[in-house]
């Protein structure tokens, strides 16, 4: 019996663990992601995202707990799920000794109501490499062709497992684009990577998995909020350490950059604004002039970078 | 499973074996080399028939450790480890669509170099058309099942697509050496003849024999005439060992076969 709540969900996680051996890759993690939803992975190497992926695309049995796509066991029920998913792999291999347009033609053999071959070349980018060998190609042109496969079937959810790695910088906008195309068009995304600035460019939410746990989880300014908003200055001259003031409780941390001592204060609980107006109010007061002010927002490389050294401590 | 993704997997394949020329070798060039061993044999008696009859219906059985067992082993192997398998695995084909698509290829070129042998046999070497065509297909068609499912369970216990040469060998030449193929068994003492009775070619070889020559080639030496329909009955221990092959092909391969390389 299928409720409404679990329909409306494209992909649900609950409680999923897997283990390698000993080794626990994923160690108990949920999530939900809407209907044309982009839901971003991100973590370090050996973090889980891609046994968390393989799963979900029914490459590996669940150890403990449930994972549903479009409301079906993506394992036990591939066959049901598979027609309505399209996959990108990290590390899926090509047949290299076909052209770009012989694999294009093949896959359209193995999948239900596909586009053309034109169509789907055309999105590879790959219309002036149709009658290359695909061993020819460049990594990232790769990438491209199977980024195009995986759209082959107008896939209701899409997978997609590091979809940038190895692209130049034009390839991987192109690749954003299209990826913004297909979201636009109503599919679901699950993606994980490496670059952060591609979660935030593209994700709608995402979760930030580190040693097999959901570390952080929400919209892009959900994660980054209260993770580090950040004021720094110079400490001026006629000034001791112990004369510098609280900030709604919060004190500062002191550091030697380029022969200045640094004072900086993380204004998690009261916020960049509360504390930069104690602090600019302080200041008056003690008539001192703060040489080097900053103040800046937590960025998902802060969240993330802290996300990964927090557990290497 | 559906007969159509099946028969589009098989021209995936047939056009990759194209394009392999090693794996084209195995498949087309071992066999003719095979058959050109026969002609200096014509016309020596052996075992009461021709020579080159005698070895040319061994190779009919013995071509399915090129055409099918070596093949899909090379096959399998070398596509979990370049994670093609994997990708297969991705689309909506099901694991049946995807391994049947394979074991046809393989059963086709086998058909072809079956159907070609047998024309030189009958053509260029004196043969005869077979006395019970279906025991022969019957003989063949278990062959195939026997050597497509050790074939899935090789390729689990093969490291990479390299190693697939040597892990293809006892098994390649207990086939040549171990079932009659060359010579026939009769001059061995009893209790290696009885080993050989197991290797799984054997069976095929018994069978094909008897229902090309019309004969026992079953118990041992005499190989006594048989009426339309006794090679069957003559045959039962050979259809046992292939069952006993085929069901301990299946379970090792139940175990041993593998979509995704070790360390993915």
């Amino acid at each position: 019996m299928e409720t409404n709540v679990e329909t409306s969900a494209a992909v649900r996680v609950d409680g999923l663990r897997q283990r390698y051996g000993d080794f626990e890759a994923v160690a108990g993690i949920s999530f939900d992601v809407a209907a044309g939803e982009l839901f971003a992975l991100l973590g370090t190497n050996g973090a889980g995202k891609t046994t968390t992926m393989e799963t979900l695309e029914g490459h590996r049995a669940v150890h403990e707990g449930t994972v549903r796509v479009l409301g079906h066991d993506p394992h036990r029920e591939r066959r049901r799920v598979r027609p309505r998913i399209g996959i990108m792999l990290q590390d899926g291999g090509f047949f290299a000794d076909l052209t770009v347009a012989e694999t294009v033609e093949h896959w359209r053999g193995f999948t239900p109501a596909a586009r053309g071959r034109d169509e789907a070349i055309g999105m590879a980018g790959l219309a002036e490499k149709a009658g290359v060998r695909v061993r020819q190609l460049s990594g990232g042109q790769k990438r491209r062709l199977d980024l195009a496969l995986a759209l082959l079937g107008r896939p209701a959810v899409l997978f997609l497992d590091e979809p940038t790695s190895g692209m130049d910088p034009e390839a991987r906008r192109e690749t954003w684009r299209t990826v913004r195309d297909v979201v636009a068009g109503g599919t679901t995304v699950l993606l994980t990577t490496h670059y952060l600035e591609e979660a935030e460019h593209l994700a709608d939410r995402l979760a930030i998995l580190h040693r097999g746990r959901i570390e952080a989880s929400g919209t892009v300014g959900e994660v980054v909020a209260g993770h580090g908003d950040r004021i720094t200055f110079r400490l001026p001259e006629r000034l001791r350490v112990a004369e510098l003031p609280e900030l709604s409780g919060a004190r500062a941390d002191i550091s030697v950059d380029g022969g200045h001592t640094v004072a900086t204060y993380t204004v998690n609980d009261v916020g960049l604004q509360a504390g930069l107006y104690a602090l600019l109010r302080w200041a008056d007061e003690q008539d001192v002039r703060l040489d080097g002010l900053r103040a800046r927002s937590a960025s998902l490389e802060d969240v993330f970078l802290r996300t990964a050294e927090g557990a290497t401590r | 499973m559906n007969p159509a993704a099946v028969l589009r997997v098989a021209r995936l394949d047939l056009t990759l074996l194209w394009r392999n020329r090693t794996a084209l070798f195995t498949v087309v060039g071992l066999p003719v080399l095979f058959a050109g061993m026969l002609v200096p044999m014509r016309g020596q008696e052996i075992d009461g028939v021709d020579g080159a009859l005698l070895q040319g219906t061994g190779h009919l059985g013995f071509f399915l450790v090129f055409a099918v067992f070596m093949n899909l082993v090379n096959v399998f192997t070398a596509r979990r480890e370049d994670r093609t398998l994997k990708r297969l695995r991705g689309t909506a084909l099901t694991d049946a669509e995807i391994t049947g698509g394979s074991i046809l290829t393989a059963t086709a070129m086998y058909a072809v170099q079956a159907l070609a042998l047998l024309a030189v046999l009958g053509a260029a070497m004196g043969g005869r058309l077979p006395a019970d065509p279906v025991l022969v297909l019957a003989g063949l068609a278990g062959g195939v099942a026997v050597f497509a499912t050790l074939a899935f369970a090789v390729s689990g216990i093969t490291p990479n697509a390299e190693l697939a040469q040597l892990t293809v060998l006892p098994i390649m030449f207990g086939c040549m050496l171990g079932a009659g193929v060359m010579f026939p068994m009769d001059g061995l003492p009893e209790w290696l003849q009885r080993i050989c009775w197991f290797v799984p070619l054997s069976p095929v070889v018994e069978i094909v024999r008897t229902g090309y020559f019309g004969q026992d080639f079953v118990h041992g030496a005499g190989h006594a005439s048989l009426a339309f329909g006794e090679g069957w009955l003559a045959c039962v221990r050979s259809f046992l060992v292939l069952i006993f092959w085929a069901a301990l092909g299946r379970a090792l391969a139940t175990r041993w076969f593998r979509w995704e390389p070790r360390h993915a």
